[in-house]
């Protein structure tokens, strides 16, 4: 079995934007191509490094974005052969991935017209910031700063009790780039779609700021319907009202995610025994809290802010894992607020296989990260090669294009 | 819609809440007709979502359901009556995706597991969202968005030191697990052009937001350090890469904030000149990237107080064009009325709907230069295309739909 997009050559350019959308395609049988100029793409000065020791090939960041993936040095700044080599490859490819600023590619000569003359298959995706036209399209942006403007940051922070005057707050992880990236790769997989049913290639303008902006759930239908911008909340989500808190603090300092409480008659009764046994909740076969209109949260009734403050005393004497498993076992969805890498040790996504082995410069044997978000049972996810040294496929790549085999 | 290429994609979308529906909404706006079976019984709860366009809930009027709604069909059926279960396993028949996003275990329950579907249509696609997946010790267990980012690790990475976790603010992993799903769809339909293979796509919410936070797994398995410790998480400085100035601002208003991330000292000295260089900025204390990580509090200081006063529009395009990486942090009615990039790309766009006028929704993201996604139609009002459906895809008649709709199957 290989990979559904196996075969499907990519040319990828691309940094902190852009190369997550190259691994999708990668780690799914594509052949990617990643052009780096000499002193490599900037990931490669992201770190966390390995032993904390900066170098082109210790970036942690760059390891994971970029496995199953060829690196090849072409100085296309500096170069006009390396340019034409970049066309060359361009003209055999069905997929050109670059995040540039707008105009750079076309002042490189590798602009979707002049590609597109020699290669008409060619499914251009452009990923920037902004888009290709408009006010905007020559802003530059972090993570950060694209959340922020897209929007969903603004839904992220804190009550004004918890946090007086706070900000609202930049999840971590690289969230803006991913989201860029899930986009820039549905594109590019349409397009392929559109192709496979008959057509030509094509251009694709994928903005990072309109697909962070299509992620906002519900705060844009609240202003859209009511003119209404919801207010952040400490650990929840963002409302037009005040709701109950959800993070509760366990026994073992850690925090647990508590909401959904008592949705269903089967899964309060469930609950509902579970404190009892352990001594909480002894009010709680009192009739009103029978009806779950009572339980509901954000209704402002007595009856949740009873639930609530009562779980938040349970929660307090367990640990944060038996909480989490605790609470499934009575079909609630709560869950342990864990660190990323406290994932690794989850015994369920190893009886998955979802933790994959992977080394590179400086490391002695090997070390897990998260493989596949997605389980293709008839064409699966594969871990070929770790990220490539840089130029390590320098040579091999223009070996292929002068039509030789490498030795 | 023809020439759009995901036309002729028939997609059967059993579907609730928001992540199946976000990642039908993609292939919808790109021409598949994406058909979603409803039940009165059981409706989607977003169809009582707030916002509600008038006094009370109809099913008709949910603002929320119309936004991640549009352009897909809806027919009832009452799966849980014989004919209208032979009705679906028909439909399902001559389709070519089936997506549903309950807990595991539920369609195996209705005898409607993988197998079962491949007896029906060799060539289906099955795309399951469930929490933990459909195998491994935990898979009867739930998730909500919010669950998958706790237990995946993006609420923890969001937060000021020291405190509570701000968290996501929403369902961010609805949103990224119907793209991962939309993704995935879009890749077995390629491989079925290319091997003639259907498949079963098992996605599991929690796996689809371990992948998000890669690099910082690896700092625990190659670094043996976890994300869990001192200092972690930053607020909005910044974590990797490990620069200064990097944080949001206070600027003149209620509630109005700019983020500013410097990212060498190019851009440091852009800004300083941007801020008209004052005496603070030649500080010694300030004149690397490591001093001005080091000194962050006296620097953010610096810079809260240049802002305070300042119209945080006004801030974004002076330090833009200084080359400084900025952007005011837009509430929602902010990029629906004041974002220039929005207005000049056309992005919002208006579609008709029944109960509820004219309503405005996102353009199509990515822009795809000869099939651009289109918006059709407004979101469906419920069982709104039953019998055109029957009729196109199954071929029924006006009498035998009526047959079945007097046997109580379409409610």
């Amino acid at each position: 079995m290989s990979g559904p997009v196996a075969g499907l050559r990519v040319v990828e350019i691309a940094d902190e934007l852009g190369q997550y959308a190259g691994k999708l395609l990668a780690d799914m049988g594509a052949d990617v191509v990643k052009i780096e100029p000499p002193e490599g793409s900037e990931a490669r000065r992201v770190g966390p490094f390995v032993n904390d020791e900066p170098g082109p090939n210790r970036s942690l960041n760059f390891w994971y974005h970029n496995t199953n993936k060829r690196s090849a040095v072409l100085d296309l700044e500096g170069s006009e052969s390396d340019r034409e080599t970049a066309r060359a490859l361009l003209a055999r490819a069905d997929v050109f991935l670059e995040a540039l600023p707008p105009g750079r590619a076309a002042a490189l000569g590798l602009g979707y017209d002049t590609l597109a003359a020699a290669n008409p298959r060619l499914i251009h995706c452009a990923l920037t910031p902004f888009g290709q036209d408009g006010p905007w399209a020559h802003y530059r942006v972090t993570d950060l700063v694209a959340l922020a403007a897209g929007g969903p940051m603004n839904m992220n922070g804190y009550d004004p009790e918890d946090a007086p005057g706070a900000p609202p707050i930049h999840g971590k992880g690289d969230q803006a780039y991913n989201t860029g990236a899930h986009f820039a790769a549905m594109g590019i997989l349409t397009a392929l779609l559109g192709r496979d049913a008959g057509g030509e290639g094509q251009y694709i303008d994928c903005s990072m700021h309109e697909a962070l902006s299509s992620a906002t759930e519900v705060g844009l239908p609240h202003w859209l319907y009511t003119k209404t911008n919801i207010i952040r909340q400490t650990g929840r989500h963002a409302a037009t009202v005040r709701t109950e808190p959800w993070i509760h603090r366990a026994r073992d300092g850690k925090d647990v995610l508590v909401f959904n409480i008592g949705r269903s008659n089967e899964s309060w009764g469930k609950l509902k025994r579970w404190m009892q046994s352990h001594g909480f909740g002894a009010n709680f076969d009192e009739e009103r809290f029978d009806d779950p209109m009572n339980r509901m949260a954000a209704r402002g009734t007595p009856e949740a802010k009873e639930i609530f403050a009562e779980v938040s005393s349970f929660v307090g004497t367990l640990d944060a894992e038996e909480v989490y498993r605790g609470s499934q076992a009575c079909g609630l969805p709560w869950g342990t607020v864990r660190s990323p890498d406290e994932a690794v040790d989850d015994p369920h996504l190893h009886d998955r296989g979802h933790f994959v082995a992977t080394t590179g410069e400086g490391l002695d044997g090997e070390a897990l990260m998260p493989g596949a978000p997605y389980v293709l049972t008839a064409s699966p996810w594969e871990l070929r090669r770790p990220a490539p040294k840089l130029g390590e496929h320098t040579e091999e790549v223009l070996a292929e294009l002068r039509g030789l085999t490498p030795e | 819609m023809p020439g759009l290429p995901l036309s002729g994609i028939r997609v059967i979308d059993l579907t609730w809440i928001i992540a199946g529906p976000t990642a039908t909404r993609y292939l919808a706006d790109f021409g598949a007709d994406v058909i979603k079976v409803e039940h009165e019984q059981a409706v989607d709860p977003i169809r009582l979502g707030r916002p509600i366009v008038g006094d009370s809930p109809t099913l008709n009027n949910s603002g929320f359901f119309n936004y991640v709604n549009r352009n897909k069909r809806s027919i009832l059926l009452n799966v849980r009556h014989p004919f209208g279960m032979d009705l679906l396993k028909r439909l399902i028949a001559v389709s070519d995706v089936v997506i549903e996003n309950f807990s595991a275990g539920t369609l195996a329950s209705w005898e409607l597991d993988y197998p079962e579907m491949r007896q029906l249509n060799e060539r289906i696609i099955y795309c399951s969202i469930s929490g933990f997946g459909h195998t491994g010790r935990d898979r009867d267990h739930t998730t909500w968005g919010p669950t998958a980012q706790a237990l995946g690790g993006l609420t923890l990475t969001s937060g000021l030191p020291g405190l509570t976790p701000a968290g996501w603010g929403y369902s961010f992993m609805d949103h990224t697990a119907g793209y991962s799903a939309a993704i995935a769809i879009l890749m077995a339909l390629h491989h079925r052009h290319r091997t003639g293979e259907g498949q079963h796509i098992d996605m599991s919410q929690v796996e689809a937001a371990t992948v998000l936070n890669g690099p910082a797994v690896l700092d625990r398995t190659v670094n043996g350090r976890s994300w869990r410790r001192e200092g972690l998480p930053p607020g909005n400085r910044a974590w990797e890469p490990a620069v200064a100035p990097h944080n949001t601002y206070p600027c003149a208003g209620e509630d109005r904030w700019i983020a500013v991330a410097v990212t060498n000292d190019a851009e440091w000295e852009a800004l300083v000149r941007a801020m008209g260089e004052p005496a603070w900025s030649r500080d010694a204390r300030f004149g690397s990237n490591a001093d001005r990580r080091a000194n962050q509090d006296a620097l953010d200081e610096h810079i809260a107080a240049w802002t305070a006063e300042r119209d945080d529009y006004d801030l974004m395009a002076l330090l833009q064009a200084a080359g400084v990486r900025a952007a005011v942090c837009q509430k929602p009615g902010d990029r629906v009325e004041s974002d220039p990039q929005f207005a000049a790309r056309g992005w919002w766009q208006t579609l008709p709907h029944p109960d509820m006028g004219d309503t405005t929704h996102d353009g199509v993201a990515p822009r795809l230069s000869s099939t651009p996604g289109v918006l059709q139609r407004a979101a469906p009002r419920i069982g709104e295309h039953t019998r055109e459906i029957l009729s196109e895809a199954l071929d029924l008649s006006e009498a035998e739909i009526g047959e079945f709709a007097e046997a109580g199957v379409f409610m």
